[in-house]
């Protein structure tokens, strides 16, 4: 346990960790653009440089602690040097920062405001190179704001493993690029090179001049397309911005979904299915109860619903595996006892997908098979005879699976073919409509929080249960 | 690339496992001898024999510019023009060949007998200016004796 000096204050530090390591467990900030806690390191940006008494200048991120040494992150000779550092890196940056989709959240315009503020010193024009250079069907490159710190090719290389990305040529016309053997549209999780390009030289092609980042929040929440169960943030527009002429619709759409660094679960990544998530939650959805395709008012509903359970004899439900563990101990709770209770698989891998990787995706699309196993158990969903109503909950079951002569209480969120076929159909609410918490195939519980306001017709699932378990109103 | 197997293979006993990729190098170095230039169809079939990816192989042939992707003529003049050849008149003989062959630096004469390029500094300071005519050194070059060496490359 070699005790270290960082700018005066003693620090007790472990053998194997680097001066920018503990300086960052110890609140002391180190600026820096190549490095990254979960690549190897390179050191090639040279931003994160201390000083250590006696030594000079050193980068930190490559520096080992050493038992007594003295280290100065923002002595004079430190922010003389950082300047520098800065001015070579944006010697041939286009500085185009009022229509680069980073502007707002880019590293490299944080330190020039904090440690620069310089124009270029260069008498030569900018070198000029590829600009939307087309890497993959989700990532386009720029390689003018490039600054070369390689943390995506670092993450092709060690972490996604496809090696899709390189370095060509040398010196200041070198070119991030991909080559044909390994294409990066095969790299089921390149979109975490966006979020760790420390410029906007890597754009993904959803979010393109979509919206300035300061207009969206992030809100916290779950991924649920497998039982992994990633905690990412869901980016939408802030309350204060909201667009009241050109799209108002832009107010309810999710603009982007990025990873919550969760050591727990999913460290800094997450897969492309998870940035995806939009073309999961905006598909047409159901807003308004029916009695067999008719629509009706919600108390209706409700009412027909509850004399179906009542009268019924030998009533089945097969309960959704995207149901939070709060709805799902709800239904436990308030109509466990009243049905014959299933766990259904609402999603199923799609063609063309990963089904299983060593890194996050699991074989399992579902948020929270686990919960809804440990509540309701491991069978498969069996009719017996004499099933006469059937309370299907959430999408993906086929109702010709179902026994003819049985009645059908449906919930679900989209609209669906199936919605029609219900005795009683209840849409409910989504994932971004709503709080709650999945539990991931690790048995990990991740909270989500709502985006979105639901529309007045839709319920959330959980007072529906508490509702439907309520005694009937004006039935025997 | 395929006959340059037998030989990759003894090279890969003086390498550790899993060090694949430090025999990018020296097989890139064989194939352009061999066949005078890196043909695509080298780069696929070496990233196969290596199982390294392709990016890999082409990250060191475009770093390094003596690596060529094209075939060149019989003969290959370098002329070096760094400082002391510089100052010792290269720019001078240079434009002399120019004139002779008809090319510019970059350029095979379309007899594909020579090929013309400038380098930088091959350590022969001390015997400025000088080029390299595919392995060879010529030194202390003037126009008489470029005049008679071209003569004797046929």
């Amino acid at each position: 346990m070699p005790e270290i000096f960082i700018n005066g204050q003693a620090i007790e530090a472990r053998d194997d960790q680097t001066v920018m390591e503990v300086a960052r467990e110890h609140g002391h900030f180190i600026p820096y653009f190549c490095w990254h806690p979960q690549l190897s390191v390179v050191g090639n940006c040279r931003m994160c440089l201390v000083e250590v008494e006696g030594r000079g200048l050193d980068i930190a991120c490559n520096m080992p602690v050493a038992k007594g040494m003295q280290v100065f992150t923002n002595s004079e000779e430190v922010q003389a040097h950082r300047k520098a550092i800065l001015q070579f890196i944006t010697l041939n940056h286009p500085v185009d920062c009022g229509i680069c989709d980073k502007a707002g959240e880019c590293t490299l315009q944080d330190y020039h405001y904090e440690y620069s503020g310089q124009r270029s010193l260069s008498h030569d024009e900018k070198v000029r190179s590829t600009k939307f250079y087309n890497l993959s069907n989700r990532i386009l490159l720029d390689n003018e704001r490039c600054i070369l710190c390689l943390r995506c090719t670092r993450f092709t290389h060690e972490v996604s493993k496809s090696m899709a990305l390189g370095v060509e040529r040398r010196g200041d016309i070198s070119n991030i690029r991909p080559v044909e053997d390994r294409p990066l549209s095969e790299d089921p999780y390149s979109d975490n090179i966006v979020d760790i390009c420390p410029v906007g030289a890597l754009l993904s092609r959803q979010f393109l001049h979509k919206s300035r980042v300061w207009f969206l929040q992030p809100t916290p929440s779950v991924c649920p397309g497998c039982a992994r169960g990633c905690t990412v943030q869901i980016w939408h527009r802030k309350p204060e911005w909201k667009l009241k002429a050109l799209d108002p619709r832009q107010n309810e759409n999710i603009a982007r979904v990025t990873p919550l660094d969760n050591p727990a679960v999913n460290g800094p990544w997450i897969c492309n299915k998870g940035r995806d998530l939009a073309q999961m939650f905006e598909r047409a959805r159901a807003d308004e109860p029916m009695l067999k395709g008719r629509p009706v008012a919600v108390p209706a509903a409700l009412d027909e619903a509850r004399r179906l359970i009542g009268a019924a004899r030998h009533p089945v439900a097969l309960v959704s595996n995207w149901g939070s563990n709060e709805e799902l101990e709800a239904f436990k709770d308030k109509l466990g006892e009243v049905f014959h209770c299933f766990v259904k698989q609402d999603w199923q891998p799609q063609p063309g997908e990963r089904i299983e990787d060593d890194l996050l995706i699991r074989g399992d699309k579902n948020p929270n098979t686990t919960r809804a196993r440990e509540l309701f158990g491991h069978a498969e969903p069996d009719f017996k005879d004499g099933t006469d109503l059937v309370l299907v909950w959430g999408e993906g079951f086929d109702f010709a699976g179902l026994p003819p002569r049985a009645r059908i209480i449906f919930l679900n969120s989209y609209l669906q073919p199936e919605n029609g076929h219900a005795d009683v159909f209840l849409p409910v609410s989504i994932q971004t409509e709503r709080h709650g918490h999945y539990t991931n195939f690790r048995g990990t519980v991740s909270a989500f929080e709502p985006c979105f306001e639901k529309k007045p017709g839709v319920l959330h699932a959980e007072d529906l249960i508490k509702a439907l378990a309520a005694p009937a109103r004006g039935h025997p | 690339m395929k006959h340059l197997v037998p030989e990759f293979e003894k090279l890969r006993e003086r390498f550790p496992a899993g060090f694949e990729s430090s025999l990018v190098l020296p097989c890139l170095r064989r194939i352009q001898e061999d066949r005078g230039y890196v043909a695509d169809s080298d780069i696929e079939e070496l990233a196969v024999f290596l199982g390294v990816p392709q990016i890999q192989i082409e990250e060191v042939l475009s770093f390094y510019t003596q690596f060529r992707r094209k075939p060149i003529g019989r003969w290959h003049l370098q002329f070096c023009h760094n400082v002391s050849c510089s100052m010792n008149g290269a720019e001078n003989v240079l434009a002399h060949v120019e004139r002779k062959l008809g090319i510019k630096p970059g350029q095979t004469t379309p007899d594909g007998r020579y090929t013309l390029s400038t380098v930088e500094c091959l350590g022969s300071c001390g015997t400025a200016p000088m080029m390299m005519v595919n392995d060879g050194y010529h030194e202390n070059l003037t126009l008489t004796k470029l005049d008679e060496l071209l003569q004797g490359l046929k």
